[in-house]
């Protein structure tokens, strides 16, 4: 316990890095407004205040509120969806064989396409939303189950075999720890899909959220409102990616850091 | 008898791996497989230990459990050295208080510092995780155990360790063992018998027993016994005239 508090220490210690990497691209902003002026590019600070005053607003949990919600339950569709397909996928080589084409197909035809399809099927609102991001999301954490799953250890699971490990098990014990490193990347990805085409099915189809709001800036030619909405986007995914998902993967990929020499230790 | 292969026979993509192969192995036995490398030593113990079935024949066993130790280590890297060790267990159903209280005892008997015990794979060094291996095989108190050419990553002082380690936990705890090996010296010392696999076509050559039990045996006496089978017996000769290739 004490010693998950110490790597947890450790992992928010290493978060000034990353803290370091944000502010030299909020300096590189801040050098394009002060180029282009307030119009083209508004000071970051100018919109954190506009930010600030949209937080202020009644409507603003709601809106954010909706956004997330679409953009995670598209996110969790797609990424166990994704996984469990990729997964029973990987044991076959058929099965990839006959899918990996199919994937290519769904992956080159453009979110934007989607969205017109799902809005003719589902109609303007959240249905519409969530069905663009499960399938422009759902191929990305597919393919990474199907890598994790090809690439595992047949020496370990012929060594698990041999101490008389079941099917179950051996998926357990050899194939779903080394899937982990696989599925990660691939989740980080499937979650930024998630928000970004989130927020461009809502400011096509009219549903509201962070994406409708994007379309009242954009009406009202409110700059500072549309890039304080991008700031909120983007804050989000990063919440949400550095706040849950890498702690996770932190945790279940200990090993892997016990490898490292003191010194190279994130 | 604990364990019987009888006419054996196997091919990958029709290539003859094994031919009419038929070994009996009784309790308390250790018995050296011997051969160049690529006639087929592991596929005969992988089909000993059940890993797949032979094309032809059958395997008759005569007991409730078995374990192997491989020629790699085979540890689960995201587990620690106790965790390991406990595999077996866990695959029977054995609670964890248990299991770390055996892999505690059997670090002792492999000679792993107990600090090991909570390492990963990733820091251990070569011999110790193969200790590690070698533990997780004993943690099951298995009758049969089942050796893949176990030693042959280690330099000698460590080889001789391990060897001497296989031969005194074989007396105590009394299991039969299959030794694939490659070094006749290794096969001389911890075997009551080695069993010589020809150069091509799958099949035994032949068999030579050891005078003495493994453990009684003098040094001297092992070091002449396979010098003299390596040069003056015709049986041994094609094992190490391809000795380059190992
Ligand atoms: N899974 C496999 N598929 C095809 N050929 C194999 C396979 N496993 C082993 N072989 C071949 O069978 C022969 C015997 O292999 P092996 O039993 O590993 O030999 P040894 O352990 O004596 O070195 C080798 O020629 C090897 O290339
Ligand atoms: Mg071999």
């Amino acid at each position: 316990m004490v010693r998950a508090l110490g790597r947890l220490g450790r992992y928010a210690w290493s978060g000034w890095a990353g803290l370091t990497g944000l502010c030299c691209l909020a300096a590189a902003w801040q050098a394009g407004h002060e180029a282009y002026g307030s119009f083209i590019l508004p000071a970051p600070l100018d919109t954190a205040r506009a930010l600030a005053a949209l937080a202020a607003s009644p409507d603003f949990l709601r809106t954010a509120a909706e956004t997330t919600g679409r953009a995670l339950a598209g996110f969790a569709l797609a990424a166990l969806g994704g996984s469990l397909i990729g997964v029973l996928a990987g044991y076959s080589y058929a099965a990839i064989r006959a899918v990996k084409p199919i994937l290519t197909v769904i992956l080159g035809v453009p979110p934007i396409a989607w969205i017109v399809l799902a809005l003719i099927w589902f109609g303007s609102g959240g249905g519409t939303a969530i069905a663009t991001v499960l399938i422009a999301a759902l191929p990305i954490a597919f393919a990474g189950a199907v890598e994790g799953v090809a690439t595992r250890d047949r020496s370990l699971e012929a060594m698990a075999r041999a101490f008389g490990a079941g099917p179950l098990r051996r998926f357990r014990s050899v194939v779903l720890p080394h899937l982990v490193s696989h599925l990660f990347p691939a989740w980080t990805t499937t979650l930024g899909t998630a928000f970004k085409v989130a927020v461009m099915a809502e400011l096509l189809s009219n549903a509201g959220g962070i994406g409708g709001a994007l379309a009242v800036a954009r009406a009202n030619l409110d700059v500072a409102d549309a890039m304080a909405w991008v700031v909120l986007v983007v804050g989000l995914l990063l919440a949400f990616e550095y706040g849950v998902l890498h702690p996770v993967r932190e945790e279940l990929e200990r090993w892997r850091a016990a490898g490292v020499p003191w010194g190279v230790k994130r | 008898m604990k364990l019987a292969l009888e006419r054996v026979g196997h091919a990958f993509l029709g290539r003859t791996v094994l031919d009419d192969v038929s070994l009996a192995l009784d309790a308390h036995e250790t018995v050296a497989i011997v051969g160049p490398s690529g006639c087929g030593k592991t596929t005969l113990l992988a089909i000993a230990a059940g890993l797949f079935d032979p094309l032809s024949g059958r395997v008759r066993r005569a007991y409730a459990r078995h374990a192997a130790v491989f020629q790699e280590p085979r540890l689960l890297p995201w587990r620690t050295a106790r965790e390991n060790i406990g595999y077996g267990l866990e695959v029977r159903g054995v609670r964890r208080r248990e299991r770390h209280a055996i892999a505690g005892r059997l670090a002792e008997a492999v000679a792993l510092a107990p600090e090991d015990l909570d390492k990963f794979p990733v820091e251990l060094s070569g011999g110790m995780r193969q200790r590690v291996a070698f533990a997780r095989a004993l943690a099951i108190d298995p009758e049969v155990v089942f050796f893949d050419e176990p030693f042959t990553a280690l330099d000698v002082g460590l080889r001789r360790a391990l060897q001497d380690l296989v031969i005194g936990s074989a007396r105590e705890r009394g299991y039969a063992a299959l030794f694939v090996t490659h070094d006749l010296l290794e096969a001389v010392r911890v075997a009551h018998r080695v069993i010589v696999m020809a150069h091509r076509g799958g099949r035994l050559a032949g068999m030579r027993a050891v005078a003495e039990v493994p453990g009684a045996r003098d040094e001297r006496t092992i070091w002449q016994t396979a010098e003299a089978w390596r040069t003056g017996d015709p049986l041994f000769a094609h094992v190490f005239d391809v000795e380059g290739r190992a």
